[in-house]
């Protein structure tokens, strides 16, 4: 037998534990009677806290490809295979005290989190477009199914419906794309296509096929991060989700989403150039496209935002158009925006969760979505108000708590690359969303309400809101560290 | 940006009417082999109705003949009725073994060459799908009145 793949099975254990508890989640949930709750829930925790304390021994590791080119271990792979899990690993800690998860039995809820983390981790680090492929398609497979969890809520099953429909299509425009890419290429794996790309034996030969080719792949790329066009259904889904997997969709498959999307365009479409800059080749010039896709994400996120009345639907739609923030590192084709990206991710995860896990405690408590519900409620509980106009200071992007950092980082990385104007653009942005972000904060804290009944907060839900608090407020006192991680997981394995 | 549409057309052309590397059949050439395919479907089912028409009495027609055929039982109804949900279900587990098949195959082709390996491999492969049919057995889906419908019908 190849020996080649027993060595890779050695640096997979993150991936072969998180499959290993999969099963093992699944077979807890037939087999315990009364305890199943409970003890699905631990084999969950336990088998992502393993996974991610098994990718810590990676990371140093040299830089290469795994089971014949399919997927690559590097730097940046390692760095999504954490995030991935953390994220995870998160949203499992919330779902138990959700009130509309309550109902229905978690096994299975946990189950397919697991796979669609396994499928998470595999596409951050697809290097072959089948790959690439199967795991989107994992991801999303899990997703519809996470998405319509509430099997006797009409909104549920409406929202699952859409996410379907809205991805089959996406995905099949993706795979012809690929197809289109192949046909140029004469190969699925990324490395391969940039040598034949570079190639070519006169500049812009092609360029029509892999206009169009890249087009259909990034409305697949564009399908998993949420980007206008082809966000059409988020909003929907995001509101008749249960908020858990919400708070999963809004962080998770998006962030798994920028890792392929970064790693197909960068080791696939571009070459290094001089410095720490990459070049696209002349026969496809995706720079131009992306940052068309980045301008029109944000604007439209922002503006659609400004008049939503339900927190979940304007927590969708300012999640577009933090995608069109980070969609801007990736496309100024520098390491810093690479950097960029993954600072972005990492204090967007910790902000956005966090007024998640809030929205999920209000909603325990008061069973309402609506922002008119969300009247006066500073009176009602300071905490949970306090720690909700935090999150959303940090999404505005307010210095010193972290979503300050990741939108700094993004305009950096821009001014950097003289595209002074698409930060410009960027801040602009930033400005129209102080709006519906502050609209929320009066709302709690401002205006009254005819409720004023005190309400406190579960002690888990609590927990977690600090979990997401401390990192939020204190991420700036760690920068060194944030700082070291992130310049140094912007490594992507290009070929020997 | 932007797009040089002639000169693209004409690359796309020349792709197909000539070979991309040395020694290799031009796109073209290889469809033959498709085109060959094609021709002999056609000649096939031309090949087959003229010798049935040779072959067939003529002239007997009878009503019987315009009727739907359902394996010789006579039809009855219209065929848009609500289907037990049911089946579905069933179609979905038949899924499992369907997969379970088309890898195995393969595996079972070579399977003398690769040894012990290929014999772990194949048992992680199969032990996985047997949590999915334990699955299933569990929840009672192999039942074709599934359990719990029959104990609440039974309670009311």
């Amino acid at each position: 037998m190849d020996p080649k793949i027993i060595a890779d099975l050695h640096k997979f254990y993150p991936e072969i534990v998180i499959t290993g508890t999969f099963l093992l989640v699944i077979v807890a949930d037939l087999v315990f009677g009364r305890l199943r709750r409970a003890v699905t829930f631990a084999l969950t925790v336990l088998g992502l806290a393993a996974a991610f304390a098994l990718t810590l021994p990676l990371f140093g590791a040299a830089p290469g490809t795994m089971f014949s080119d399919m997927v690559a271990l590097d730097p940046m792979a390692l760095f999504f295979k954490a995030f991935l899990i953390l994220a995870s690993l998160l949203v499992v800690l919330a779902a138990p005290g959700s009130r509309e998860l309550s109902g229905s039995g978690l096994g299975e809820f946990y189950a397919l989190l697991l796979g669609v983390t396994l499928g998470m981790i595999l596409l951050a680090s697809s290097t072959d477009l089948l790959m690439l492929f199967l795991s989107l398609e994992m991801v999303s497979v899990g997703s519809y199914i996470m998405v319509g969890y509430l099997r006797n809520d009409r909104q549920s099953n409406e929202a699952s419906l859409k996410y379907l429909l809205f991805g089959a299509v996406s995905t099949g425009v993706m795979l012809y794309g690929i197809t289109l890419l192949f046909g140029v290429t004469g190969s699925t794996k990324l490395i391969v296509i940039r040598h034949a790309l570079a190639g070519a034996a006169t500049p812009g030969e092609n360029s029509l096929i892999l206009l169009v080719s890249t087009l259909f792949i990034l409305a697949g790329l564009g399908f998993k991060i949420a980007a206008v066009p082809f966000h059409f259904w988020c909003p929907d889904v995001y509101t008749g989700a249960p908020t858990p997997v919400t708070a999963f969709l809004s962080v998770a498959p998006k962030a798994a989403g920028f890792a392929i999307l970064v790693r197909f365009f960068f080791t696939g479409l571009s070459q290094a150039g001089q410095g720490l800059t990459w070049i696209t080749f002349a026969s496809i010039n995706w720079m131009p496209i992306v940052m068309v896709l980045s301008i029109v994400t944000m604007t439209f996120g922002n503006i659609a935002a400004l008049r939503q009345e339900n927190m979940k639907r304007l927590l969708a739609y300012s999640s577009i158009a933090h995608a069109g923030y980070i969609l801007m590192g990736a496309v100024v084709l520098t390491s810093d925006g690479l950097q960029a990206v993954l600072v972005y991710l990492i204090t967007y995860l910790f902000m956005n969760l966090g007024a998640f896990m809030i929205v999920i405690e209000i909603y325990n408590r008061t069973g309402s979505f609506e922002l008119k519900d969300y009247r006066g409620f500073y009176r009602r509980s300071p905490f949970l108000s306090v720690s909700m106009s935090v999150f959303l200071l940090s999404l505005m992007g307010i210095p010193p708590l972290a979503g300050f950092f990741g939108k700094l980082y993004v305009f950096a990385a821009a001014v950097n690359r003289d595209l002074a104007w698409f930060a410009v653009i960027g801040a602009l942005n930033s400005v129209v969303a102080v709006y519906y972000y502050a609209r929320v904060m009066k709302t709690m804290v401002i205006d009254g309400g005819d409720e004023t009944s005190p309400v406190h907060a579960s002690w888990d839900s609590t927990a977690l809101i600090w979990v997401m608090l401390i990192p939020t407020v204190g991420l700036m006192l760690f920068w060194d560290q944030v700082q070291k991680i992130t310049s140094g997981s912007v490594g992507l394995f290009l070929g020997n | 940006m932007r797009l040089h549409l002639r000169q693209d057309w004409a690359s796309v052309v020349s792709a197909v009417l000539s070979p991309r590397l040395p020694g290799e059949k031009p796109m073209l050439a290889q469809f033959s082999n498709v085109l060959i395919f094609m021709l002999m479907g056609l000649l096939f089912l031309v090949f087959a109705l003229v010798l049935w028409r040779l072959l067939r009495p003529a002239g007997t027609y009878s009503d019987v003949k315009y009727e739907t055929y359902e394996c010789g039982e006579e039809a009855q109804g219209s065929a848009w009725i609500q289907f037990n949900i049911r089946f579905y279900v069933v179609a979905l587990i038949f899924i499992i073994f369907d997969v379970e098949i088309i890898f195995l195959l393969p595996w079972a082709v070579v399977f003398k060459n690769l040894g012990l390996f290929a014999f772990v491999e194949g048992l992680i492969f199969i032990a996985i799908l047997v949590v999915g049919l334990a699955y299933v057995w569990r929840k009672g889906d192999l039942a074709w009145v599934k359990p719990e419908d029959y104990r609440a019908a039974g309670e009311k």
